[in-house]
């Protein structure tokens, strides 16, 4: 079996749509503490992996996982974390490689049913923009506390532009 | 790289000798140790058991074999508790009871004989006949570990599991209800928890996610259930999930025959959830396993479901049972053990990931597989309605009658088990129970605080408040046969008694307008002070429930759910012991079975201090019953003003454990005691009124009694009522305002009747305990005359329902 690509596609709702996840979970971080949080968007994270090139990869994110009317997406790539000092943080959520991922599972058949190359592997994960003065080690304790559960997820937290 | 994908380029290794322990030689101090370090929660006696086996056949036990036994061994799957013997010591007198559950809840399904139970305590759910083509299905279990774990992910698995229990109920029956019944320690708890506990606000909100998620997407509709809050479940959430299913009466009945083949549906297998039933049979500590968790996938369990409703049609099988606890080593062994044998080759089992050994497929607990018993001619129409469904399909081997279970992977022979030794081998160990009555507490409770500031803190606490929250993010209403939903009133806001639903989703008949009713009984304060009363009040508040709503309560059924700490704590297992005396008592007395039941027990952890905190006992009673013409069930609230309110039954001061008393923090008092006798002539009464249909609204007391109930019938309603306390029937001396209103006494009935129909419900009530107390009126305000002759309390509505509704979402924004 060919080791094939991985791309990570991330769809998020347009900025003129209202972000309920995002503001359940801003609510949430304030609740727990997290005064200093302004604001906090969502978006879905899902990445591939398997005999698929890049142009797969924008087909299934324009027409398997994102709603053109209320959404957008993006191919993001693995981008080394950077420092602005802007107060903006982005909070990826995703399942523990030994949990089962229903939704990556259902997005690989529904890959192969548009008549594409099956990859060999879906996640699929959530990443949170938070933006607000915090510390990187407060937000990553309320993230496990309120967003995640350290159990079955595993959390990364970078310090990234707006 | 994922896992997975590494797992997936991994070459497959040669089949390896089957991994043994040197089981044989090791004293009991290392086995012990070992059981412990492999998760097995097998006890000393259980493992000298398995060892003196495996030395009268004079080899190892090989992993899989040990790991087979543990699992069907375990409390979750033999239940140890309720069927071993207890020397229970009750005061002065010993004795010793053979088995619980024989004595107590069989005992009492046993007597009753209904001859309308089809299936009880035998299959995956207790079966009663709904009309002469049709029967019911209901069944109700715990997945409190691994909520406690990860709320979603095990809320998800626990709804899941249930709903897979009623498609393994006789040939599979189409669900047509979930319900879901929470206990959890306050939202606003501030004490301190342990490193790894959740708090209790993120394992409500995950919790009713995961039931809300699974439910949905299943097409089923959540429409019945409840929340109880005590701070003492901070360590232990419990949460109980149930699914009614319907099924033809041709496929309540399963046979499996020698020859028939070993087919697994549904997900694939994978390293999930390994140790599961164990896992639950263990008190929770600090290492609670990852592996022990696992995320539920709704979808697969729906194409499962189509599949295999399509299949029993074509009465294509023979058997079906779940993959739950212990995955196919208790599913397959189980049913070996109805057969007589089985011949298992697991290397055919689809799997997730490839290295996955022997043992691991074994005992896999992935989610949303099942297994079928299939004649080997039906094999190829099988596999066409599956594939049509997208959804795979593994022959694992074929049943046999020669008393073995043997399983192999490849050329490797990895269990082979004597089934009488695996089913009935199991050692049984005495436990002891102590049960001392605590002494007839005559404390008399008074609070002396204003009777409409106690009013408005027993709406506003959290057993009692709007569960609006949760309700409102569950699809109720999917499938389209829910008549009395779980929210009433002429808002849609005020609380029900039961449901009703009307399976024609199911039975596909739009003109039988039979339905059926559900309803619970919980109250765990009770059973704080006196455990018997407790199981007596929840099986008459069950039963009340059901008759509020116009359910034909002569063919109730109930289920028991136990939920207790350890019972190798003789106090523990005392009170549990007088809880399911409680349980024979109710379903004797008011002529109903039990059906089903589930028990689930070390609900205990270590608290920050070390010392460990017990769950308070608790007992659900879930009661399931006909509903002749759906047309004709009724709701709470008041319909109109200018009629007379009834209240049925007796009022005596019985305040202990009352929310009136947690409300002012005060202890002792009585617990309330169910006479069934007078109680059941009430409830009959009130049935034939509501089948002539004498009865506008009817609401039954509960927590908070008389003027909790009273409020939520006026302000659903939006109709006032004024009540005169001098016409309550009392049981004794009552000359306190507060008691009559607040006093929990139980199958009471508050009940509205039109003028022109009071004397046609008094004939009706013959027999009964009865008294007009008070009439509903236009004006939107509660008013309740004192035994003085003096307005005691007058309050608006608007007031009482604010104060009802602003509690959890004051709590969960």
């Amino acid at each position: 079996m060919s080791k094939g690509n991985a791309y990570t596609v991330e769809v998020k709702l347009r900025p003129d749509y209202l972000d309920a996840e995002g503001q359940a979970a801003l609510s949430l971080l304030q609740g727990l503490g997290l005064n200093t949080a302004r604001d906090c968007r969502t978006s879905k994270l899902y990445e591939l992996r398997g005999p698929i090139n890049m142009a797969h990869a924008q087909l299934i994110a324009r027409d398997l996982l994102c709603d053109p009317v209320t959404q957008e997406f993006k191919l993001v790539g693995p981008s080394a974390p950077v420092l602005n000092g802007m107060n903006h943080w982005r909070v990826e959520v995703w399942l523990k490689g030994s949990v089962t991922d229903p939704v990556g599972d259902t997005v690989r058949s529904a890959v192969a049913e548009m008549g594409l190359p099956q990859p060999d592997a879906v996640r699929a994960g959530v990443a949170y923009h938070i933006s607000g003065k915090c510390g990187r080690n407060q937000l990553e304790k309320l993230v496990a506390r309120g967003l995640a559960n350290p159990v079955i997820h595993k959390i990364t937290i970078t310090e990234t532009h707006p | 790289m994922t896992p997975e994908l590494a797992a997936a380029e991994r070459p497959t290794t040669a089949p390896a000798a089957p991994e043994t322990f040197g089981f044989l030689q090791k004293p009991a101090k290392e086995l012990s140790a070992l059981s412990s370090q492999q998760g097995w929660s097998l006890n000393e006696a259980e493992l000298a058991a398995v060892q003196a086996h495996f030395k009268s056949q004079r080899r190892e036990p090989t992993r899989a074999e040990i790991e087979t036994i543990a699992q069907t061994w375990s409390e979750h799957c033999k239940h140890k508790t309720f069927t071993g013997p207890i020397r229970f010591t009750e005061g002065k007198k010993t004795r010793l009871i053979k088995s619980l559950f024989e004595e107590t809840i069989a005992k009492a399904t046993k007597e009753t004989s209904k001859p309308w139970c089809l299936s009880v305590f035998k299959d995956n759910a207790g079966v009663v006949a709904f009309g002469k083509k049709w029967a019911l299905a209901y069944k109700a279990e715990t997945h409190n570990h691994p909520c406690a774990v990860e709320p979603y992910g095990g809320a998800e698995t626990g709804v899941g599991g249930v709903i897979r229990d009623i498609l393994g109920v006789g040939l599979g029956a189409k669900p047509v209800l979930n319900t879901d019944i929470f206990c959890f320690a306050s939202p606003e708890y501030a004490g301190e928890l342990p490193e790894n506990t959740l708090h209790p606000k993120r394992t409500l909100r995950s919790v009713v996610a995961g039931v809300r998620d699974y439910g949905n997407r299943m097409g089923i509709p959540t429409a019945a259930g409840g929340v109880f809050f005590d701070d003492d479940y901070r360590l232990n959430p419990l949460v109980f999930v149930g699914t009614v299913g319907v099924l033809p009466t041709w496929a309540v009945k399963k046979e499996i025959k020698a020859g028939d083949l070993i087919v697994a549906v549904g997900g694939r297998t994978g390293r999930d959830g390994l140790h599961g039933a164990t896992f639950s049979s263990a008190a929770l500590g600090d290492d609670a396993p990852s592996s022990a968790v696992q995320i539920g996938h709704a979808l697969n369990e729906k194409k499962v479901l189509d599949a295999l409703l399509r299949a029993r049609d074509l009465r294509l099988y023979r058997a079906v049972t779940d993959c739950g606890a212990g995955g196919f080593s208790s599913a397959i062994g189980e049913m070996a053990g109805d057969c007589g044998g089985a011949k298992v080759t697991l290397e055919n089992a689809p799997l997730k990931v490839s290295d996955l050994t022997p043992w691991e497929i074994w005992l896999s607990e992935s989610q949303e597989r099942m297994v079928l018993a299939v004649p080997p001619k039906n094999l190829k129409a099988l596999q066409e309605v599956f594939s049509a469904e997208g959804c795979e399909l593994a022959v694992l081997g074929e049943f046999t009658k020669n008393g073995r279970l043997v399983v192999s992977h490849k050329e490797e022979k990895v269990v082979d088990l004597d089934l009488k030794f695996l089913h009935k081998g199991l050692p049984r160990v005495e436990r002891s129970a102590v049960w001392s009555q605590p002494k007839a507490a005559a404390t008399k409770l008074a609070s002396g605080k204003k009777l409409a500031d106690t009013l408005r803190s027993c709406l506003a606490h959290l057993n009692v408040c709007s569960r609006e929250w949760i309700i409102r993010q569950y699809d109720h209403e999917v499938q389209g046969g829910t008549v009395i939903k779980p929210l009433q009133g002429v808002r849609h806001d005020g609380p029900g008694d039961a449901c009703v639903i009307w399976p024609h989703a199911a039975t596909g008949d739009m003109d039988d307008f039979a339905g059926f009713a559900v309803s619970h009984g919980m109250n765990p304060s009770y059973g704080k002070q006196d455990p018997y009363r407790m199981a007596l009040a929840c099986a008459d508040e069950a039963l009340r429930n059901l008759l509020c709503v116009g359910a034909d309560i002569s063919r109730a059924a109930f289920l028991d759910n136990f939920c207790w700490g350890s019972p190798e704590d003789p106090q523990q297992l005392g009170a549990l012991v007088r809880a399911a005396q409680g349980c024979y008592d109710a379903a004797k007395g008011f002529g109903v079975p039990f059906i089903s039941g589930k028990d689930s027990f070390y609900n205990q952890s270590k608290d920050v201090n070390g010392k460990d905190l017990a769950i308070p006992g608790t007992l659900l009673i879930s009661a399931l019953a006909p509903v002749n013409d759906v047309r004709r069930s009724i709701t709470m609230d008041i319909k109109n003003p200018g009629n007379a309110l009834y209240l049925v039954g007796e009022t005596g001061e019985e305040l202990g454990g009352s929310l009136m008393a947690q409300v002012h923090g005060l202890s002792g008092g009585v617990v309330p005691e169910v006479d069934v006798k007078t109680a059941a002539a009430g409830f009959r009464g009130v049935a034939a009124a509501m089948a002539k249909g004498l009865v506008q609204s009817a609401h039954d007391l509960s927590e908070g009694g008389l003027a909790v109930a009273a409020a939520e019938m006026t302000f659903s309603g939006e109709f006032g009522a004024c009540l005169d306390l001098d016409e309550i029937a009392k049981s004794g001396p009552i000359y306190s305002n507060e008691v009559l209103l607040f006093s929990e006494s139980p199958s009471r009935v508050l009940v509205e009747v039109k003028p022109e129909h009071e004397s046609a419900f008094l004939k009706c009530m013959k027999g009964a305990v009865v008294r007009r107390v008070g009439a509903t009126m236009a004006n939107p305000i509660l008013k309740v005359i004192g035994l003085d002759g003096l307005v005691c309390l007058e309050e608006p509505l608007s007031a009482l329902k604010a104060a009802w509704q602003n509690t959890l979402p004051g709590m969960l924004k």
